[in-house]
């Protein structure tokens, strides 16, 4: 890793200030950042949603979401031009020329209908002043550079024919057309699969080498900063609490904030705090029991295709004893949603048998799913999609509290406040609607919604992974503690591994669909015996920036 | 459901079509209060005077007080606007949300239905149901409920299909709601923002068709005031007495700028069209 050169930064922000105009007056969601950025340097800039990070790059390129925003003062110097005085016209010629950016959601940032090549040869076209020839063998070379195997074929291809890890690599590929000097990749991986990641962040890595090109990382993952940067900046609530060197700013935190955030690092080094295994209990039955289940979803050939069918879930075998803690894991398309869904009578079963309790989902549909609804509930990924926004948290738990009927009507107001306060919510907040409450508040009110049936079966689908880090540490703090404390039986869905760890007592791997492994989670995690757990293990981004990120070559497992 | 009042700035854009719609109300409500003179009396004296003090919009042909029976006019003409809304309003939802929920065959049998009634022009089914059951405004409103509520049945049913599978509408069926609870208590609710948008764009639809009917002769009979009419009448005499069709025909420009109005408002204050 070569080190940043010294003297004057490429980048010189000094107290950039930016306002929010509103009705009640101004608020500053930025205030006095200053920060530098030297050349071929990877800066990572940390934070939780709302922070600013964004913001903050976005007021660099005068690309400020809402007209309501304005930069109130600071400068940004580039090659001696203050960024955020300079005219449309002359931002418009740096966007793109000098500084090139990358998002999130790659395939709400490249164009539908327009072929990937043509996305890449367009911007030489505009600022290199290419001919139409000259760019096109350009942005092959190019798409040759961000890792695309075939790129002659793939220039004609459209974003929807690729994986979100390849559409990554295309934004990569347009952002890098017109070689820029400095990129911004905000929250680049966010969305994609921890192998996917590991390969993106060393693509990333690779052009800083290959081309010196200075990278501003946003992330809120403190893993991949670990591993990626040079220089760590935290931010919060709009201000810049602290900086430094990687190794330093990980060791050392000054801040308190900057010491949570990293406490609340789910890192795969520390040892997951498990109890001694339960003295062996005399055989009990499962509570939950899948016998070699498949679920397909027909694929319409068109009219006159022949039919098809894709199997989400492929043969897959499983039984939970009941007080158990079962996580898992798999990436995007392995099948793991649909497996807690179709668990639930969620998605219809096209074979195989799912038992709860005894009583097999397929043989006596009616009398199981009226059990099951009576002693399993679900916890979803989007904490505001899976309230009704309409309802108030205390109306939606007091309808589910109505509708099971388990409590006398008289006592409902008090039941919603205890199950508030099992979740620790402040129970004052039962009189708001889901849009009036935080991310992590939300999930806590879907926990209680949950919990409200007096379940001895809780599905957790993904239920941390929209959250901040430090929101994600505490709701699986909840729900160990909710574990402990009643008798409550998990499955705990989610593709970050580490938090599984953390929580879980059993693992199962998943991969298209069927499961590859499973065992014990210490045993598992030190142990893998299957080459994708291994890989999957090894992309993790570790705090430890001496570990460093083992990816797995392009297409190795996707195959 | 208690709403806890917000304090949010007013939406102008509401306000100024509340303000024309409510205009028009309260002159319908108080027609016999603040019209200066009786809508159907005829003053043979007083034929296709132009505007004056005595009558600000004029007199028509017979002799009757434009501004008089505009203001009686409003009476109908809101009703018809209000009546020709509602109803396929209320039909096109329940219509519409079942067959979003149920899908399947319920789906394809409403989903065809609704094709067949596409398929004809709008005006010509209109106009052959009222032929059919005999001129008059209650014809006009069956005319109506008959065929208006496939546009609300398309948008629910579009709404329904989206949100039936939204994690919520997920989790109430894994809470052991019913059926019913779903539907009319989670999935409607949340849906019916976009019809209710559009049922002030359809507003200003049914009062037109309707002042269209009326011109016809289908709809509201002479010598009830009724603005579509009013137009029709004036039309022999545009080129001497520009004042009899202008001022109807304004008056049905403005309430339907007023509905239009409050339609983008509702759109934006709900987030429709964000």
């Amino acid at each position: 890793m070569s080190t940043p050169t010294p003297g004057a930064p490429l980048l010189s922000v000094r107290d950039l200030t930016v306002v929010v105009r509103g009705a009640q007056g101004q608020r500053a969601l930025l205030s006095r950042v200053s920060l530098d950025l030297g050349k071929g340097e990877i800066l990572g800039l940390v934070g939780e949603s709302g922070s600013g990070k964004s913001l903050f790059c976005r007021s660099l390129v005068q690309l400020l979401p809402s007209r309501a925003l304005a930069v109130t003062g600071g400068t940004a110097v580039m090659a001696g031009r203050d960024l955020l005085s300079l005219s449309e016209a002359d931002m418009g010629a740096l966007r793109g020329a000098k500084i090139g950016m990358i998002f999130q959601n790659p395939s709400s940032h490249l164009d539908p209908v327009m072929r990937v090549g043509d996305q890449i040869a367009e911007g030489l076209m505009f600022h290199r002043k290419l001919g139409r020839k000259a760019a096109k063998a350009e942005a092959i070379a190019i798409m040759t550079q961000v890792g695309f195997t075939d790129p002659a074929r793939q220039f004609a291809s459209y974003p929807h024919e690729f994986s979100g890890g390849m559409r990554q690599r295309a934004m990569i590929a347009v952002a890098l057309a017109c070689d820029p000097d400095i990129l911004i990749a905000d929250e680049p991986t966010t969305a994609l699969d921890v192998t996917i990641q590991a390969q993106i962040l060393k693509l990333l890595m690779d052009l800083r080498d290959q081309r010196g090109l200075s990278i501003i990382l946003i992330t809120h993952d403190l893993g991949v900063v670990a591993q990626t940067c040079d220089r760590i900046a935290v931010m919060r609530q709009g201000e810049l609490v602290e900086q430094g060197p990687k190794r330093d700013l990980l060791a050392r935190p000054q801040h308190p904030y900057t010491q949570a955030l990293i406490a609340s690092h789910p890192s795969m080094d520390e040892a997951a705090p498990t109890e001694p295994p339960a003295p062996p209990a005399p055989p009990r039955r499962p509570l939950m029991e899948i016998d070699d289940l498949h679920v397909r979803y027909p694929v319409s050939g068109g009219l006159f295709g022949r039919r098809r069918s894709f199997s989400a879930v492929a043969g897959v075998s499983l039984r939970i004893m009941p007080g158990e803690t079962v996580g898992i894991v798999g990436e995007s398309g392995s099948g793991k949603s649909t497996l807690a869904r179709a668990m639930l009578g969620l998605a219809p079963i096209s074979d195989g048998h799912v038992s709860f309790d005894g009583d097999s989902l397929r043989l006596k549909r009616d009398a199981t799913l009226a059990k099951m609804r009576r002693q399993a509930a679900m916890v979803f990924q989007d904490p505001f999609n899976s309230l009704n926004a309409r309802l108030t948290i205390g109306e939606t738990l007091a309808e589910v509290l109505r509708v099971q009927g388990k409590v006398a009507r008289a006592a409902i107001p008090a039941r919603v406040e205890e199950l508030l306060r099992l979740v620790e919510l402040d129970p004052g907040l039962a009189g708001r609607r889901p849009r009036q409450l935080s991310g992590g508040q939300c999930q806590r009110a879907g926990i209680a919604r949950a919990l409200a049936v007096e379940p001895r079966l809780i599905v957790a689908d993904e239920c941390v992974a929209a959250l901040d880090v430090t929101i994600q540490a505490q709701i699986v703090d909840l729900f160990r503690r909710l574990v402990a404390t009643m008798d409550l039986t998990l499955v705990f869905i989610a593709h970050d591994l580490a938090i599984v760890r953390h929580l879980c007592e059993r693992v199962v791997v998943m991969h298209h669909g069927r499961i590859v492994e499973e065992g014990a989670c210490a045993e598992v995690f030190e142990h893998p015996r299957e080459a994708y757990t291994a890989a999957l293990i090894a992309a993790i981004p570790d705090i430890d920036p001496d570990r460093p990120l083992h990816a797995p070559p392009a297409g190795a497992l996707t195959a | 459901m208690s709403a806890p009042a917000l304090p949010r700035p007013l939406n102008p854009t509401l306000v100024a079509g509340l303000a024309i719609v409510g205009l028009f109300a309260l002159a319908a409500l108080a027609a016999p209060l603040i019209a200066p003179a009786d809508p159907i009396y005829q003053d043979a004296a007083a034929r296709l005077q132009a505007p004056s003090l005595a009558h600000p919009f004029g007199t028509d042909n017979f002799g009757r007080d434009i501004l008089s029976r505009i203001i009686y006019g409003a009476r109908v003409d809101l009703q018809m606007a209000v009546i020709g809304v509602f109803f396929p309003l209320v039909i096109g939802t329940v219509i519409g949300a079942l067959a979003g929920f149920f899908g399947g065959l319920v789906d394809a049998v409403l989903m065809r239905l609704i094709d067949i009634i596409l398929a004809f022009p709008f005006l010509v089914l209109m106009l052959s149901i009222i032929a059919i059951l005999g001129p008059g405004l209650s014809s006009f409103y069956i005319a109506m409920a008959l065929v208006g509520w496939v546009s609300y049945a398309r948008l629910i049913r579009a709404q329904i299909l989206v949100l039936k599978n939204a994690d919520y509408a997920v989790a109430a069926v894994s809470l052991g709601f019913s059926r019913s609870r779903v539907l009319f208590r989670h999935l409607l609710p949340n849906s019916v923002a976009g019809s209710l948008v559009f049922c002030m764009s359809d507003a200003v639809l049914v009062l037109l068709s309707g002042a269209a009917i009326s011109y016809l002769g289908l709809g509201v009979q002479p010598p009830t005031a009724e603005w579509g009419i009013m137009v029709a009448e004036g039309q022999a005499f545009l080129s001497q007495a520009w004042w009899i069709t202008l001022f109807p025909g304004l008056s049905i420009v403005f309430l339907a700028f007023g509905f239009s109005m409050i339609g983008d408002a509702l759109g934006e204050i709900m987030g429709v069209h964000e």
